[in-house]
């Protein structure tokens, strides 16, 4: 069951991540769109803008796929010292962190969200963006990010009861297995 | 509060917490112990900002940049190439990793991008040749370093933003230093292998048809490299923008050198996503740790520290650099950059030092701090291209190239054309 | 009484000769010591330009300064207060201002829960050009960089092609052509070396004057004792707002002498841009342009309730009125 959960996790955010890869190559596109255009004495015009729209929203929903794929960083000068019970408690110990963390994260971004809405706020640009169209999906990749990590952290605490060491550090240990050279 | 946040920090890291949730942690203890006000309140409006920025969209491009060059096979075929031409020097294939991570900086603007570049591609030749990992990955982490100092640089453009300096006479400003920086890293490659053989592995020759050959390999990324520089020298595009147009250069160059599939593209995203996340935790924490020591005041104290000190100009340069080198330990470089130039670059150009040059060896400090423990991105990125080994035998390789770094930073002090030369003979 | 204060932009005159003396001197020595200031600035804190005042209404800081300008994305009504070449003076500037005040302190008070202290000038924002110009009527069909969407329209409406550039890129767009011409302050193009790679300034204030307001929140404002907000109004209005006008058109005209080298140069050496004059005729266009396309466009964002408003003071000031 906790495996299930876990694997299914792993595709979502593979798919996730695929989509955001297709969003920075749009972006690529728009870019080479508009330099293309200014030789031409023309512009799109808020490549700048929309560039940092674009990080802001691909960094946060990517955030959830490389912690299903142990991306994030993590010193394991100690933890790499113990045997497998005392790892998987640092593990263990590590997710909570970060699962209270980001759910502040996911928590505290909201009201941003909730004061472009409040009111009508648009960027001070030529585009006059609506803010909250932007910041909206920005949100709900920090809030994936929160549930991401508490269904892994749930997940792998089952593990640990059932005494599966190998598989919890598989899903939440220090680092990622070894990439795969084609 | 320097005590606080070296003991947190320690404290919190060997608790192997990820390294950007560490620094929201320090964060929040700053807010709690050393501020009257709620900066918590402030941690959505920090964490928008600081990744809703046109110039960190450069990050994830040039890693994408070179996970195309790497995934096309156009990696692997530039390390074969540069390894015919520099493998018989002592230290053999180190010299490859040097001389890659040299050429791939002048196609990328960051540090962590390059290095991850040329660990991937480098890894398997040194399990397979038998060398030193310590050296061996030290080089590459290292070697990464100069993506940022060799134009285009996305650290440069940052300055340039901060201290409204001009960024095309920065990255001027950065080449001569840049390329000394490598050539420094391969005398010192060479000097350690003379001393112990052991350390590098087997010297190669090659026939020289087959030398010549080789630079065939080499027209992509050449190529690669003239797009980007181009466009922003010809002036088509922003030094940001000329990131797009090395992505769409690099699969451009991918099908007509190497093999483009839809594997490729897939293998290429998710490799990105998965550094640019890791990167972009770490970029964000530090930014809002940097707003907690902001209003709790530590641009006074450091201010203050150091007018106190009432020191020559002099003097006080080498307090600067030592403070970075000390900072750079423990602080993400991008923010440690953002926390530092508006307090410390207005006091140098106060007392007569030129913004550009001082930006450049600013940028020889943040390069080592890349690669110094405990907060090292390029340590980090290495480690994770690795099959195996520990985290230690990589900080214990980069010792020698930060020697050599740290002999850059005395020259640069001691020759300020070293910097200036450049930009001011192409006036 | 502990006062945190967040500051504009720390590298330009306004912070290092009003702001930083006022706050960390001026102010604590009146109060007798009562009142201690603890001050940094937003760019040292990183904050994004649109934060600022969205993070003193909450209570993070206790005063906040930065341009007006950047805050209309949460209050499109702001705009009113920095339109684009109507005032052409310092002191048609600050008359503008004080018609304006009522008017911003409502703003400022509803939108950021804060109360407006002090709003002084930035220098105006000028047109640096890499290209030969002889007057606004050649801006049209240049690539121009602007910041805020008033100012982008205005250029828009002119016939211009608005760039998006970010401020540190901009000496390298210019010497390329990516822009022909920018806007930003003369003091600002000075120091961040943009005579290098342009060779004429149009010295109007195409971008307008840049007002920085400076505001406290106001669950703080509301708590201080009568005394104390006396203290501190008469303070702000004599010690740092007053000053800072003062010195806005000599500070202008300094700046235009630094980069066109016509008069002297208190601040380095002197440049040698070519200075163009903007005609009679330039400013009846600019004017129309205004008046026709871009502050009925304005009308639309801010509502009619505030451009009636704005109509009674600000345009009873410099003779416009929006239809
Ligand atoms: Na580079
Ligand atoms: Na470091």
């Amino acid at each position: 069951m906790p495996e299930t959960a876990l694997a299914t996790l792993r595709r979502i955010n593979r798919v996730i991540a695929l989509l955001i890869g297709v969003l920075l190559f749009a972006c690529v596109a728009f870019v080479l769109a508009d330099i293309v255009l200014r030789q031409l004495g023309s512009s799109l015009g808020g490549t700048d803008e929309i560039s940092g729209y674009v990080m802001a929203v691909a960094t946060s929903w990517g955030m959830a796929y490389t912690l299903t794929e142990l991306g994030h960083i993590r010193i394991d000068i100690l933890r790499s010292r113990c045997a497998p019970l005392g790892r998987v408690l640092f593990d263990l110990f590590s997710l909570t962190v970060l699962a209270i963390t980001i759910s502040l994260i996911a928590i505290q971004s909201w009201p941003v969200v909730a004061r472009s809405l409040a009111n009508g706020s648009t960027a001070n640009t030529n585009l006059e963006t609506p803010l909250a169209l932007v910041q909206m999906p920005w949100f709900l990749g920090w809030a994936w990010f929160a549930i991401a990590s508490w269904i892994t952290l749930f997940a792998a605490a089952m593990l640990v009861r059932q005494g599966k060491f190998s598989e919890t550090e598989a899903a939440i240990g220090a680092f990622g297995e070894a990439e795969e050279h084609a | 509060m320097i005590a606080y946040l070296s003991l947190g920090l320690l404290g919190l890291l060997t608790l192997s917490i990820p390294v950007g949730i560490v620094l929201f942690l320090l964060g929040f203890g700053v807010d709690q112990f050393f501020s009257p006000f709620p900066l918590i309140k402030g941690l959505g409006n920090l964490v928008w900002s600081s990744s809703n920025h046109a110039t960190l969209i450069a990050i994830p491009f040039f890693v994408l940049l070179g996970e195309i060059l790497v995934r096309s096979g156009i990696a692997t075929r530039t390390y074969a190439a540069l390894d015919r031409w520099v493998s018989w020097l002592p230290g053999g294939l180190v010299h490859a990793n040097i001389a890659t991570a040299t050429m791939f900086s002048a196609t990328s603007g960051s540090s962590v991008a390059t290095a991850a570049t040329v660990a991937t591609v480098a890894m398997p030749q040194a399990e397979r040749l038998g060398y030193d990992p310590k050296l061996f990955s030290g080089a590459i982490a290292a070697g990464g370093t100069l993506g940022i100092m060799i134009p285009p640089s996305i650290n440069l453009i940052v300055y340039g933003f901060l201290t409204q300096t001009s960024i095309p006479r920065l990255f001027l400003a950065g080449l001569v230093p840049g390329i000394g920086l490598a050539l420094a890293f391969v005398v010192i490659t060479v000097i350690l292998c003379m001393l112990r053989p052991g350390l590098g592995g087997e010297r190669r020759t090659f026939p020289f048809p087959e030398m010549l050959r080789a630079l065939l390999q080499l027209i992509p990324i050449i190529l690669l490299f003239t797009v980007i520089i181009g466009t922003i020298y010809k002036g088509w595009a922003t030094p940001t923008e000329a990131a797009a147009v090395g992505v769409a250069g690099a699969v451009v160059i991918a099908a007509l050198f190497g093999g483009v599939s839809l594997q490729m593209f897939h293998d290429s995203i998710l490799g990105t996503i998965k550094i640019t996340s890791m990167i972009m935790l770490v970029v964000i924490g530090a930014s809002f740790l940097n707003f907690t020591l902001a209003s709790a005041g530590i641009g006074r104290e450091l201010q203050a520290f150091l007018e106190g000190l009432g020191l020559t100009p002099f003097s006080t340069i080498l307090v600067i650099v030592l403070i970075y080198i000390v900072l750079g330990f423990f602080i993400e470089t991008l923010s440690l950059m953002v926390v530092t130039i508006p307090i410390i670059v207005p006091l140098v150009v106060e007392m007569g030092y030129d913004p550009i040059w001082f930006g450049i060896l600013m940028i020889v400090l943040i390069e080592m701090a890349l690669i110094t423990p405990p907060v090292g991105l390029n340590l980090y990125v290495v480690q994770g291209a690795r099959q195996s080994g520990t985290l230690t035998e990589v900080m214990l390789g980069t010792i020698p190239y930060i020697i050599a770094m740290l002999a850059m930073a005395a020259a640069l002090i001691a020759v300020p054309g070293l910097a200036l030369w450049l930009p001011e003979a192409l006036q | 009484e502990d006062l945190s204060v967040v500051g504009s932009w720390s590298g330009l005159p306004l912070h290092k000769q009003y702001e930083a003396p006022f706050w960390t001197e001026t102010l604590p020595e009146a109060s007798g010591g009562e009142i201690n200031v603890a001050l940094t600035t937003h760019d040292q804190m990183n904050l994004g330009v649109g934060d600022v005042y969205r993070l003193l209404g909450d209570g993070v800081y206790d005063v906040g300064m930065t341009v007006a300008d950047y805050a209309v994305a949460d209050a499109p009504e702001l705009e009113g207060l920095d339109v684009p070449l109507l005032a052409l003076t310092a002191d048609e500037a600050k008359a503008m201002v004080d018609a304006a005040r009522p008017m911003v302190t409502d703003i400022y008070h509803d939108r950021f829960n804060s109360h407006v202290l002090a709003i002084a000038p930035y220098p105006p924002q000028v047109v640096f050009c890499n290209a030969e110009i002889s007057g606004l009527a050649d801006l049209e069909g240049k690539k121009v960089r602007a910041s805020g969407r008033m100012t982008a329209k205005f250029l828009e409406a002119l016939g211009a092609e608005g760039v998006n550039v970010s401020f540190s890129e901009v000496p390298g767009a210019l010497q390329k052509g990516v822009v022909d011409c920018a806007v930003t302050g003369a003091g600002s193009g000075y120091s961040a070396g943009w005579w290098e790679v342009s060779t004429h300034l149009l010295p109007i204030p195409l971008g307008g004057w840049d007002s920085v307001v400076t505001a406290v929140n106001l669950d703080k404002w509301n708590a201080l004792s009568d005394e104390m907000k006396t203290l501190i109004q008469d303070q702000i209005t004599e010690n740092f707002e007053t000053p800072a006008w003062e010195t806005a058109q000599t500070a202008l005209e300094d700046d235009i002498a630094c980069l066109t080298g016509n008069g002297e140069c208190a601040a380095g050496d002197a440049r040698s841009m070519t200075l163009v004059e903007a005609s009679d005729a330039d400013f009846e266009r600019a004017r129309e342009v205004l008046v026709t396309e871009v502050l009925p466009e304005w009308k639309e964002r801010a509502g009619d309730e505030w451009i009636a408003r704005w109509n009674d003071s600000v345009g009873q000031t410099v003779g416009v009125t929006i239809e």
